[in-house]
């Protein structure tokens, strides 16, 4: 049979976003892919020549729709190693859970994202609902929505506010009984199980070269976390373990990256619990905003030549910021920001992953490495 | 507690992996302690000439375990004494790249994390590269030895302009594909104005513009 080229997107439910799949086909077989991205550059590496540091949390925000506090906490952690930075313990907690609150805001958007994608239309409602409750969470610590301008260069904006940790614990209790509910509409769904298990190997020994980073190689039986490989904020505090699939040796297909993200909701709902225990100070207490317990003292100018740089576990894998500072009075602005967004690396990988399937099983695929195109075009 | 690679051990494989890749010609390597929020986090720093920049990736990959390029960007320094361009590799030795198998099943290649030692210690590495002053900065490609690189280069060639000598199928990937030859954004002839916040909101259609602006594109 003839092959030819289609093109998916930049308009279609696959893409998650806006960009375009050509994929080869052979009769309903693909044979060859390429992405084709780009579609919503904004440009932000530049527009943040011109913005001085603390500018610049603001953008990183509004990388990923899905999850502003990850993007704004790598570059603070990256801001804060460019201007020689040390943060109080309080404020690393307070970002912790921030940071895993988010986290789990973003893996049930994909959850509720990827239901639709291969007909099971009921689980999107189901999750948007208890992401609603990490976001009233979110929205009490940063004072909005979804783009929460919380972190700062040497602390967090504000102290948990009264009643945060009762609030918390009582909506986290409930999620952890609602994942159930999840697994038992996804687990026992015959639809879902025969479009999702086989589908997609992605192998574990070439990921990593790759640079397929995050939930995508922890499906694949990889232990692999920048949390404890490059170990940053308070997370050894905490008794954890990363979650990782029991994969096979054929690698990870769709089924396990799920599993793995509804495991790494757990695990995150955990850590917030044991840092409310945690917590220097405790939770109760409330500091007044730029108290020194949560913001450090920080410089607005970075010294000639000085770089920063530093890895942080995105909801979507590994994230990392570079910047390159100071110079001839402009000590305030950065002289390049540059960018790591994991699934600007992921996408053509993933891409590499339909050869060989069916055109049916591309949203499948897609769908299930978790794309997010806002911090892939930037 | 949660497991994590002690700063310790990253200190002492950082040392060594600075010592060795130091042999090479035109490579010097150093420990670089950077700060990580509450704690001290080692990597290892290191310039090359561009010359000795591929030979200095094929040990990397083959006898040092790095395995994961993570980033890699592309500066611009027009006003700079000793550069013109640079070209900095965020690299990374995962140590996970090739997990073993027990009757199928994929096993966790580090067990122990708080005790790992030696070339088992997963560290960042920190290569810039400065090329001299040319209208076509190029630098050998390194997309054979690690895919990951591929859409990196791609796109600091296309953001950047700086190419890569042996790279396959470049093409633009954040700009669109009609973009003019030889306009690249982030460059820095391509200047961007601060905007006050006042211009930005009061006068977005640039009505109220100064006789000094007049003819900047905004």
């Amino acid at each position: 049979m003839a092959e030819m080229w289609i093109s998916m997107g930049p308009q279609h439910p696959m893409t998650h976003g806006l960009w375009t799949l050509k994929v080869k086909v052979d009769g309903e077989t693909v044979v060859d892919t390429e992405p084709d991205l780009g579609y919503i550059h904004r440009g932000v590496e530049k527009i943040c020549e011109a913005r001085d540091f603390t500018q610049i949390t603001t953008y990183c925000d509004r990388l990923c729709y899905a999850s502003a506090n990850t993007w704004s906490h790598a570059y603070i952690y990256a801001a804060e190693d460019l201007l020689g930075v040390e943060v109080p313990e309080r404020a690393e907690y307070i970002r912790l859970i921030a940071v895993e609150l988010q986290r789990i805001a973003s893996h049930l958007m994909w959850l509720g994202a990827y239901g639709p994608d291969i007909g099971n239309l009921s689980i999107m409602v189901w999750c948007l609902r208890e992401r609603e409750m990490m976001m009233d969470l979110l929205q009490e610590l940063g004072g909005s929505r979804m783009h929460y301008n919380f972190p700062r260069i040497g602390g967090v904006k504000r102290d948990l506010p009264h009643g945060f940790a009762q609030r918390a614990r009582a909506k986290l209790k409930l999620f952890l009984n609602r994942i159930q509910e999840y697994e038992s509409l996804f687990d026992e769904s015959t639809v879902f199980l025969v479009r999702s298990q086989g589908v997609g190997y992605a192998k574990p020994e070439e990921m990593i070269n790759h640079g397929v980073t995050g939930p995508n190689v922890r499906a694949a039986g990889v232990d692999y976390d920048v949390r404890w490989a490059h170990p940053y904020s308070v997370y050894s505090e905490l008794d954890w373990q990363p979650s990782v699939e029991r994969s096979s040796i054929k690698g990870a297909d769709c089924y396990d990256r799920y599993r793995i993200r509804v495991e790494e909701m757990r695990m995150s709902a955990s850590m917030v619990l044991q840092a409310l225990d945690k917590m220097p100070g405790g939770a109760e207490t409330y500091h007044e905003p730029g108290d020194p317990k949560i913001l450090a003292k920080a410089p607005s100018r970075a010294p000639e030549g000085a770089t920063g740089s530093h890895h942080f576990e995105d909801s979507r894998g590994e994230s990392m910021f570079y910047l390159a500072g100071g110079g001839e009075g402009r000590g305030k602005m950065p002289y390049r920001v540059s960018i790591r967004s994991p699934m600007f690396i992921t996408i053509p990988y993933a891409a590499k992953c339909m050869i060989g399937y069916k055109v049916a099983d591309i949203p499948a695929i897609m769908g299930s490495f978790d794309p997010c195109i806002g911090e892939t075009d930037r | 507690m949660g497991k994590k690679v002690t700063a310790a051990a990253q200190q002492k494989a950082a040392e060594a992996l600075a010592e060795a890749i130091s042999a090479i010609d035109g490579v010097s390597a150093a420990l670089d302690t950077r700060t990580s929020g509450t704690q001290p986090r080692h990597t290892v720093s290191a310039t090359s000439t561009p010359d000795s920049w591929r030979a200095l990736a094929e040990t990397l990959a083959a006898e040092h375990g790095v395995d994961h390029c993570s980033m890699i960007t592309g500066i611009h320094w027009p006003e700079a004494a000793d550069k013109t361009w640079e070209v900095v590799y965020h690299l990374m030795r995962t140590c996970v790249s090739d997990p073993a198998s027990i009757e199928g099943v994929v096993q966790p290649n580090i067990t122990d994390a708080d005790n790992v030692e030696g070339a088992d210690v997963p560290l960042e590495i920190q290569i810039s590269v400065a090329l001299p002053d040319t209208r076509e900065p190029a630098v050998a490609s390194v997309q054979d030895i690690w895919v990951g690189a591929d859409w990196n280069e791609k796109e600091t060639w296309d953001l950047v302009g700086i190419d890569f000598d042996g790279h396959e199928g470049m093409r633009r990937v954040l700009n669109p594909h009609e973009t003019p030859v030889g306009y690249h954004p982030l460059q820095k002839q391509h200047k961007l104005r601060y905007h006050g916040f006042e211009e930005m909101y009061d006068d977005a259609q640039g009505f109220l513009r100064k006789p000094a602006d007049s003819g900047k594109v905004k």
